[in-house]
C-alpha cells in the first residue's frame, strides 16, 4: 500500500516535470512539489526577507505533519521514493556495511538544517544544496531529461526503417530536440553519491543528512499516529532490523518518534502482530526528544553565519550592478534573485529553446546552479514565457507575454572587428534578418550598408548572437547593459518610461529607411547584365539589381 | 451548365494523356504544351476558391499527381507567425492543394519545411497543421535533423558543388512548391525559388559562404518542383522574410510549372519596399533565368486570368 502511494507520488512528480514546457496551461502548477517543500519556502522567505505567495503552499505540508506525523518522507517525497526504488534495484541482496556511531550521525541533519536556515537569515540561499525536492528536480533536469531524450531519439533512429516500411510517416519523421546542460556530470555525482550511501544503511540520506526530514522530524512527535507495541512482543528485534529509518531503539517497544516516518514496515514484519499505529496524543517519553547537543547547535549556528559571510564576500557580490551574466526575462534584481532562487532547474527544464543554463562560478558561490541565458547556444523565444510560470519562489516572475517581452534582459552589441560586414565588407545580414524586433538596421557607411543596433528596440533575446555566422564567438553579443530587473510593478510601464519599444512597426523598413541616402534609383539593367560582385549597391534593397 | 472550363479541362485531360503517351513513347523528359495550355494561371479571389480554380486552370492536379504517387508540398512555414503577418503560406491554400492531391489518389502527402524558428511553434502558429489535421494521408512535418536530408551533387553549379536536401525529393516524390509572396532582406523577394532553400539542411552557408543569389539558382537546377503555387493572397512587401512588415492584399493565387515564370510574375504584382520591380531586377531570378531554369519576361507568357 505504502509503496503504491509512494510510486504514484513519484509518477506525479515526474508527470509535472514532463508537463513543464512552454505549453503549460496557466492553471497547472507544475512546480507544486517545490512549493510544498517547507524548507525551500523558509529558505527563500528568510533569505529574501519577504513573504512569497507560492511558498505559503508549504504550510500545507507543515500542517499535515503536525497533524499526522512525519508521513511525508515515506509517502510523498519523490526523493525518498527514488532512494527506495534504487535501493531495491541495487542493494536489495547486498549485506549492508552498517555504521557504528549512529547517534552522532543522526544529528548531522539538524546541524545542516541550522546551517541552512542561518545562512538564509544572512541572505544566502543555500538549502538548495541538500533540499531533496530541489536536488531531485535538478537531477531530473540535468540528467534524466537529456538522457531520456537521447534514448528516445536513439530508439526512433533504430526503428526508423521499420516505421518507413510500415508507412508510419509521422513516426518515421519524429525526432525530439536534444536539450543539453552544463553541470550534468556534477549533478549526477551528487545524486549518485546519495544512492551509493545506501550501501551502508538503507535511506542513509533520509536518516542522517536530509535537512527537510530534519525540519519535519522536529514537529512530527506532535502527530496523531504513533507506533505502539503490545505485550505480545517477544523481543525478536525483527522490527528493529527492518526499520529503514533506524527509528526503533534497543528496546523494541520504544520508538524514536522524530525518526519514525510511519512506513509501518515494523508492523508488517512483526511475527507476533504486536505493532500497531493507533491515534494518540501522548508524547512518548525519552525518545520523542530531538537528538541534539547544545554544542553542536552553537557550532552549526556559527557555521551558518560563516558560510553566509563567505558567500557574500566573492568579488562580484559587492558589485551587483556589474555582474556579467544574462538572467532570464523577469528575473528580479540580482541581489534578491540570488537570495530567492532555489536552483531547482525547473526554468531550465521548461525553457523552449534550451538557452537557460546553470551557472557554475560565474557569480560566485552564491550563484551556483542559478539560471543564465546562453544566447550563443540558443535565443529566448519571443512567444514563450514559461520560465517565470514554473518558478516556485518567483525569483523569475510569472509574467504575461507582453510583460515578458518588455522585461529586457540586456542589449546586443556589435563587435565590429569581428563582423563580416564591418571588418571584411562581406554581404551578411543574418542578424538583421532574424531580429524579431527590428532592432538592427543597416546604415550606409563608407559605401556599404553596415548593421547597427538600436539599443532602444533591443530586448536582448539573443537571436542575433545565436545566428551570427562568425565561427566561435559571435560578432554580436548580448550584454547585461540596459536590463530591466523589477521586484514588482510593470515592465511595460518601465520600458515606456525608458522610451524603449520592442514592437516593430509594420512600416519600419530596415533596408530602405526613410533617410534620404536610401532613395532607390529607377533604371533597369540590360538583359545580359553580369551578376554583381560582392560590392552591393547601397541605393537599392538587397537582392534587387 | 455551360462552364467553359469544364470543357477545357476535359479536352486538356485528353491532350495531356496523349502528350503523356507521346512522352512515354519518345522518352523526352519534358512536358509538351499544346495551344490551350497556359504558362501561368492567375486567379483572383478567396484562398480556397482561387486555389481550386488555379489548379484546374493549370491542367488539374491529376496532370501532376497520378494515382499512387507520393507528394511533397513545400509551403513556407519557417516562422512561428500567424497567417495575417504574411510570413508564411496561408493554411487554407496548403490544405486545398493537399486535399486535391489526396483526391487525385496520392496515398501520402508530406507538408514539410526546415523551419527557422522552433518547429513545434511554427507548426502551431502558422495554422498549417491545424488546417491539414483532418485530411487523411496528409502529414505536416518540420524537419530539423540531418538524418532526414541527403547529399546531392550539383554538376553545373556556379557556387554550389553539392547540397543536402530533404530525402523525399530525391526519392521520387512529386514536389509542389507553395511559397508565400514576401520581401526578403537578402534576396529582395522570397517566392518559389528562394523558398526551395527550406528543403536544404545547411542554409547558413548560403548566406555566409556563397553569393546567395547564385546559390539559389544552383539549387534550382537540382530541385525542380513539378508545380509552383504562389500564395499571393497576401504579400509581405517589407520587413520580410520574418516580418512584421507591410502586408498588402493582392488576393491572388499564381500557379505554373515554370518556377522562374511564377516568381517573375509574382515580382510584378505589388511594389516591394515601395518600389516597382520586374523579375529581371531580382538577382536570383535573373541568375536562374541565365541558367536556363525558366522564362523571366512575363509579357511573353501565356496567362490564364480569372476572378472567382
Amino acid at each position: 500500500m505504502r509503496k503504491i502511494i509512494q510510486g504514484l507520488s513519484l509518477l506525479l512528480f515526474s508527470a509535472f516535470f514532463v508537463l513543464a514546457t512552454y505549453k503549460l496551461p496557466n492553471w497547472l502548477p507544475a512546480d507544486i512539489y517545490l512549493r510544498l517543500d517547507p524548507l525551500l519556502g523558509m529558505n527563500a522567505v528568510f533569505a529574501a526577507r519577504e513573504i512569497i505567495g507560492r511558498a505559503l503552499w508549504s504550510l500545507v505540508t507543515l500542517g499535515a505533519t503536525l497533524a499526522v506525523g512525519r508521513f511525508f518522507c515515506a509517502y510523498v517525497c519523490p526523493m525518498g521514493a527514488s532512494i527506495d526504488f534504487l535501493d531495491f534495484l541495487f542493494f536489495r541482496k547486498k549485506k549492508r556495511l552498517g555504521l557504528k556511531t549512529e547517534t552522532s550521525l543522526r544529528r548531522t541533519k539538524y546541524f545542516l538544517l541550522v546551517i541552512f536556515l542561518v545562512a538564509a537569515l544572512t541572505g544566502l540561499s543555500l538549502a538548495f544544496l541538500m533540499d531533496p525536492m530541489s536536488l531531485l528536480t535538478r537531477f531530473y533536469t540535468f540528467f534524466i531529461y537529456p538522457l531520456a531524450l537521447t534514448v528516445i531519439n536513439l530508439l526512433l533512429d533504430l526503428l526508423r526503417p521499420l516505421f518507413e516500411a510500415l508507412g508510419w510517416v509521422a513516426a518515421s519523421h519524429q525526432h525530439y530536440f536534444q536539450s543539453v546542460y552544463y553541470m550534468t556530470a556534477v549533478t549526477l555525482l551528487v545524486f549518485g553519491g546519495i544512492i551509493v550511501l545506501n550501501r551502508l544503511v538503507p535511506r542513509f540520506w533520509c536518516r542522517y543528512l536530509c535537512p527537510l526530514g530534519a525540519l519535519l522530524s522536529l514537529i512530527s512527535p506532535l502527530g496523531l499516529f504513533k507506533r505502539r507495541v503490545n505485550e505480545d512482543c517477544n523481543e525478536c528485534l525483527k522490527c528493529q532490523r527492518n526499520c529503514p529509518m533506524g527509528a526503533i531503539s534497543e528496546d523494541p517497544r520504544k520508538t524514536r518518534l522524530p525518526e519514525c516516518i510511519q512506513c509501518r514496515t515494523c508492523a508488517k514484519v512483526c511475527p507476533q502482530d504486536a505493532v500497531t499505529f493507533p491515534a494518540s496524543f501522548s508524547l512518548g517519553g525519552e525518545y520523542s526528544k530531538v537528538d541534539f547537543s547544545r554544542r553542536g547547535f552553537l557550532y552549526s549556528l556559527a557555521g551558518g553565519v560563516t558560510v553566509g559571510f563567505l558567500a557574500a564576500r566573492t568579488p562580484f557580490s559587492l558589485l551587483q550592478s556589474k555582474h556579467q551574466i544574462i538572467r532570464p526575462p523577469g528575473a528580479i534584481p540580482e541581489t534578491e534573485f540570488l537570495r530567492t532562487c532555489i536552483r531547482c532547474g525547473e526554468c531550465m527544464k521548461s525553457c523552449l529553446t534550451n538557452t537557460l543554463q546553470p551557472s557554475l562560478w560565474e557569480s560566485g558561490f552564491s550563484g551556483l546552479w542559478t539560471p543564465k541565458m546562453e544566447p550563443r547556444l540558443a535565443p529566448c523565444e519571443q512567444n514563450c514565457y514559461v520560465c517565470g510560470k514554473v518558478c516556485p519562489t518567483q525569483a523569475i516572475r510569472s509574467l504575461s507575454l507582453e510583460e515578458k517581452t518588455h522585461a529586457k534582459v540586456g542589449t546586443a552589441v556589435l563587435r565590429k572587428e569581428m563582423c563580416l560586414v564591418w571588418a571584411q565588407n562581406k554581404l551578411c545580414l543574418i542578424c538583421a534578418e532574424i531580429c524579431p524586433y527590428h532592432a538592427i538596421v543597416f546604415r550606409p557607411v563608407e559605401g556599404y550598408r553596415r548593421p547597427v543596433v538600436l539599443a532602444s528596440k533591443c530586448n536582448g533575446c539573443g537571436y542575433c548572437e545565436h545566428r551570427c555566422p562568425v565561427q566561435g564567438e559571435s560578432a554580436i553579443v548580448v550584454v547585461p547593459n540596459g536590463e530591466i530587473r523589477l521586484r514588482r510593478g510593470s515592465y511595460v510601464q518601465e520600458a515606456k518610461k525608458l522610451q524603449l519599444d520592442f514592437k516593430p512597426h509594420p512600416d519600419d523598413d530596415r533596408f530602405i529607411p526613410n533617410e534620404s541616402e536610401f532613395k532607390v534609383g529607377g533604371e533597369k539593367k540590360g538583359e545580359k547584365a553580369p551578376l554583381p560582385a560582392a560590392k552591393p549597391d547601397s541605393q537599392k534593397p538587397k537582392g534587387f539589381l | 451548365m455551360s462552364d467553359p472550363n469544364q470543357t477545357i479541362t476535359r479536352r486538356k485531360f485528353l491532350k495531356t494523356a496523349a502528350a503523356g503517351m507521346a512522352v512515354g513513347l519518345i522518352g523526352v523528359p519534358s512536358f509538351s504544351f499544346s495551344k490551350e495550355e497556359y504558362d501561368l494561371a492567375i486567379i483572383s479571389g478567396e484562398p480556397v476558391a482561387a486555389t481550386k480554380k488555379a489548379l484546374e486552370a493549370i491542367g488539374g492536379i491529376s496532370r501532376f499527381v497520378k494515382k499512387g504517387q507520393r507528394v511533397v508540398l513545400k509551403p513556407n512555414m519557417s516562422f512561428a507567425r500567424t497567417p495575417d503577418l504574411s510570413a508564411t503560406t496561408h493554411p487554407l491554400v496548403v490544405a486545398t492543394v493537399a486535399q486535391a492531391c489526396v483526391e487525385a489518389g496520392a496515398p501520402q502527402v508530406l507538408v514539410l519545411d526546415h523551419t527557422l524558428h522552433r518547429p513545434e511553434l511554427c507548426l502551431e502558429r502558422t495554422g498549417i497543421r491545424e488546417a491539414c489535421k483532418n485530411i487523411s494521408g496528409v502529414h505536416v512535418l518540420a524537419l530539423q535533423e540531418r538524418t532526414f536530408f541527403r547529399e546531392v551533387k550539383i554538376s553545373k553549379g556556379e557556387v554550389l558543388e553539392s547540397v543536402e536536401i530533404v530525402k523525399e525529393i530525391l526519392d521520387g516524390h512529386i514536389l509542389i512548391n507553395m511559397p508565400v509572396a514576401k520581401s526578403h532582406s537578402a534576396t529582395g523577394v522570397s517566392l518559389g525559388m528562394k523558398g526551395l532553400m527550406g528543403l536544404v539542411w545547411d542554409r547558413e552557408s548560403f548566406h555566409s559562404r556563397f553569393n546567395i543569389n547564385q546559390a539559389i539558382a544552383d539549387l534550382g537546377a537540382v530541385i525542380r518542383p513539378q508545380l509552383t503555387v504562389l500564395d499571393a493572397t497576401r504579400a509581405l512587401v517589407s520587413g520580410g522574410p520574418g516580418g512584421p512588415g507591410e502586408v498588402k492584399k493582392p488576393n491572388l493565387i499564381i500557379a505554373g510549372t515554370d518556377p522562374v515564370a511564377v516568381d517573375s510574375y509574382g515580382v510584378s504584382i505589388v511594389p516591394w519596399y515601395g518600389q516597382n520591380f520586374k523579375g529581371r531586377q531580382v538577382e536570383h531570378l535573373l541568375a536562374a533565368y541565365q541558367k536556363g531554369l525558366g522564362k523571366i519576361d512575363i509579357d511573353q507568357l501565356k496567362v490564364f486570368r480569372e476572378k472567382v
